[in-house]
């Protein structure tokens, strides 16, 4: 079997003919659908929609001690893009999705790769895969914390500090090593998501393009090139995003193993906001920022959908 | 007498207080007869979970048998009594009649008006139980805490506190004492000043493969570690055990903003000197760090919360359990006024709530002498005490903490509620950012006291209420 190709042919999907025959298409099925989806549309609206308008709200109100007053106009807005300390943490959360997203990518894509060449106890490797993924922000900050930390931990006092790699400091005491040190836990938890995604990707390919490829005599890099990235390309398009989208909104790690320091070095975004509200209890430009983020966000996301499905055929 | 004896002469004695209280019984007074019109009531009070807590949740049965007041008693982590129990005051939901509050968050919800004064319940002789002894709370903390423009808002509740704790196996090592001697003039001991503390902290840095109490090290070792992370209370530390010390504040009397005063630059370039003798990862290290390289051994000494020291120095825990001294903050030699870092935080009576006076009882019954007498003893002697009549318990004297409930006392005379600012949060988070960046040698101590003063001023001209 080709190196490169999917391991088996998939089932073929069949979908339910609508109740008006065929061809009856959606409007076959009357309110029927639309019936369907009700509940899911209102829990939706309750829990995302009324709270960001709420937020929106807020962002235009003035606001002290948790108490809406007046109409403040864009006063929250100018006062938030005026502050050095939002696009610091705005830079510091691109820096890190710039860094952690495209390895995560090509670790993951590399890792499904060589799953799907049937290798041996693929069964067992499968499920500890899954482990980083299932623990917990919390708990993968703490167990990052034991290895990491400064003069005893397991990483730190074993290997970077007996081996004399970094002196004076600690990886996630240095300003210039603490962004880098989270990626690190960014990529061990996340890689394994990556990977097993796009290991179901390729499980579900098509062989016969891949038999006819080798049939005209494709290499394998040509077979991945012109076959494999095409066909996986809508599912590429919907994991990096999802993946773009959660690795911006990083906050439990860095609050645990950072706190944001050193100096600012590692603020991100969540964090700014975070200690905007809690700390702070700056509601009125806490609110904004929520707002600036998901305006950002919908711009980015909708570019990227529209981009996604018109020269890759996804969503 | 053992613990368990004790504990339980304890538990008999808040049955007994609870019904005929003891100084109170012979003026008249009991709980239960407090309680009779509120009888059969709810009050939900959140508190901070820490063993000591566990314990108190687990003598509520005994307020509420006595009183018929339901009580339900939430326990949640740190952060979330700091964000949940302000949101609740400042909200006016009203779902929490009494709220811990640490002191940092006091001016933020004075300046809101959402904490109830509670001088007219003092003032009730059928709610206050005339042995209340109000002059038994540790000063300067309860006032500092909890009086404000000749109002009293709440009781005094935790009283935690920062000591000094060091390597008594190494201060008593005959070479270690000679070498230091003859190295510094005087002898070496806990040390009682600043500048004693920069000493031991030097003679102790050693490197892999040089000889430490006679054994030669396998890796290195610090003089000293303190906590340097961005947060948790590294700035309250360097603010209150180095730059109080030095005659320095961050506001005037006034409330002003004071950061760049010459004080303040000096106290922070002689904390960020003491740096060189730290481990290198002191800029991560938080509060809960501190104490663990302390029990990994590979530091001569620190100023570190005595609350984490009790998870500390017990055997199991480190090697070195039993092998520890302690002695109070250290005092500036040149100094003039002393200080120490503590932590009196309190638990207060929530403006939105339905039920003050049932809340007020049960308050009261917290800090109550013989609740905290039982608390101690629960404990097994392990605690902070709020009042100055828990030194003199036999839970506490007899205690193998003993030399610590010393080094506590002492740093409990100098420390003081943190300033009443409702800005105090943003203020902190810029400096300790700005003073973490002199220990790591980004900046000196001038650049990041003026950085400091003007960014401090942007949050607020005048900052304390």
């Amino acid at each position: 079997m080709h190196p490169l190709t999917p391991s088996k042919d998939p089932a073929p999907l069949t979908l339910p003919s609508p109740q008006g025959g065929e061809g009856g298409g959606e409007s076959g099925y009357g309110w029927f659908p639309y019936a369907l989806i009700a509940p899911a549309m209102l829990m939706l609206v309750v829990v995302a929609l009324v709270p960001f308008l709420y937020t929106v709200y807020l962002s235009l109100h003035e606001i002290r001690h948790a108490q809406v007053g007046d109409w403040a106009g864009l006063a929250n807005y100018r006062t938030l893009l005026a502050n050095p300390r939002f696009w610091h943490s705005a830079g510091i959360s691109l820096l890190f999705i710039a860094i952690a997203v495209p390895l995560e990518f090509g670790l993951g894509l590399a890792g499904a790769l060589i799953l799907n060449q049937g290798v041996r106890l693929r069964s067992i490797i499968i499920p500890v895969l899954f482990v980083p993924t299932m623990m917990a922000p919390v708990v993968v900050a703490i167990l990052w914390k034991i290895m990491l930390a400064g003069s005893w931990g397991l990483l730190s006092y074993n290997v970077i500090e007996r081996f004399g790699i970094l002196t004076g400091t600690s990886v996630l005491a240095s300003p210039s090593l603490a962004l880098y040190a989270l990626v690190l836990v960014d990529v061990w938890q996340w890689t394994p998501f990556m990977m097993l995604a796009f290991f179901a990707g390729l499980q579900s390919l098509p062989l016969t393009p891949y038999r006819a490829a080798a049939v005209d005599g494709a290499s394998d890099l040509q077979a991945f090139r012109r076959l494999t990235l095409p066909l996986m390309a809508p599912l590429m398009a919907v994991i990096g995003l999802l993946r773009l989208i959660d690795a911006f909104k990083v906050f439990d790690t860095i609050f645990l193993l950072t706190g944001g320091g050193p100096g600012t070095a590692t603020e991100s975004t969540s964090l700014f906001v975070y200690k905007t509200v809690f700390d702070f209890w700056d509601l009125g430009p806490a609110s904004a920022t929520a707002v600036v983020i998901w305006i950002m966000f919908f711009a980015f996301a909708n570019g990227f959908y529209q981009i996604a499905r018109r020269k890759l055929g996804a969503f | 007498m053992s613990a368990k004896r004790r504990m339980w002469m304890s538990l008999l004695a808040i049955a007994m207080m609870a019904v005929v209280p003891g100084s109170a019984a012979a003026q008249g007074w009991s709980y239960k007869d407090a309680a009779k019109p509120y009888a059969g009531r709810s009050i939900t009070i959140l508190d901070e979970v820490t063993p000591l807590q566990e314990n108190m949740r687990t003598l509520v049965p005994e307020f509420e048998k006595a009183t018929g007041i339901k009580v339900d008693y939430q326990l949640l982590n740190h952060f979330e009594v700091i964000s949940k129990g302000q949101a609740d005051m400042l909200s006016g939901r009203g779902a929490y009649d009494a709220v811990m509050l640490h002191s940092p968050q006091m001016g933020l919800l004075l300046d809101a008006g959402v904490i109830r004064p509670i001088d007219d319940l003092l003032g009730n002789k059928a709610l206050t139980n005339p042995g209340l002894d109000r002059a038994d709370f540790i000063e300067p903390a309860a006032d500092s805490l909890t009086k404000f423009r000749g109002k009293t808002y709440g009781f005094l509740n935790w009283n935690y506190n920062v000591v000094y704790w060091a390597r008594g196996d190494l201060f008593g090592h005959a070479e270690e004492k000679t070498a230091f001697k003859k190295k510094y003039g005087y002898d070496l001991a806990p040390a009682k000043t600043l500048q004693q503390m920069r000493d031991i902290a030097e003679f102790f840095t050693r490197k892999k493969g040089e000889k430490l109490a006679g054994q030669t090290l396998d890796s290195d070792f610090y003089g000293i570690v303190m906590e340097g992370i961005k947060g948790g209370t590294t700035l309250w530390t360097v603010l209150n055990a180095f730059v109080k010390n030095f005659g320095g504040d961050i506001f005037d009397a006034e409330g002003k903003p004071t950061v760049n005063r010459p004080e303040n630059v000096a106290a922070v370039k002689f904390w960020a000197d003491l740096w060189k003798f730290s481990p290198p990862g002191q800029a991560e290290y938080s509060l809960i760090d501190v104490p663990t390289v302390m029990g990994n051994g590979i530091a001569a000494q620190t100023l570190a919360w005595s609350d984490f020291v009790l998870g500390i120095d017990q055997p199991g825990k480190s090697k070195l359990a039993g092998k520890f001294v302690y002695a109070g903050s250290p005092a500036n030699a040149q100094g003039k006024k002393r200080s120490a870092e503590t932590e009196p935080s309190g638990i207060v009576i929530s403006k939105h709530s339905k039920q003050p006076e049932a809340t007020y009882l049960f308050l009261q019954w917290m800090v109550d002498k013989s609740t905290q007498q039982i608390l101690f003893d629960k404990s097994g002697g392990a605690g902070v005490p709020i009042r100055n009549s828990t030194w003199a318990l036999p839970s506490v004297k007899q205690s193998k903490f003993a030399g610590l409930y010393v080094a506590m006392q002492e740093s409990l005379k100098y420390g003081s509620a943190k300033p009443k600012a409702p800005k105090l949060f943003e203020v902190m988070d810029v400096l300790v950012g700005l003073v973490q960046e002199v220990g790591l040698g980004k900046k000196t101590a001038d650049q990041a006291m003026k950085e400091g003063q003007e960014k401090v001023q942007a949050i607020c001209a005048k900052c304390t209420l």
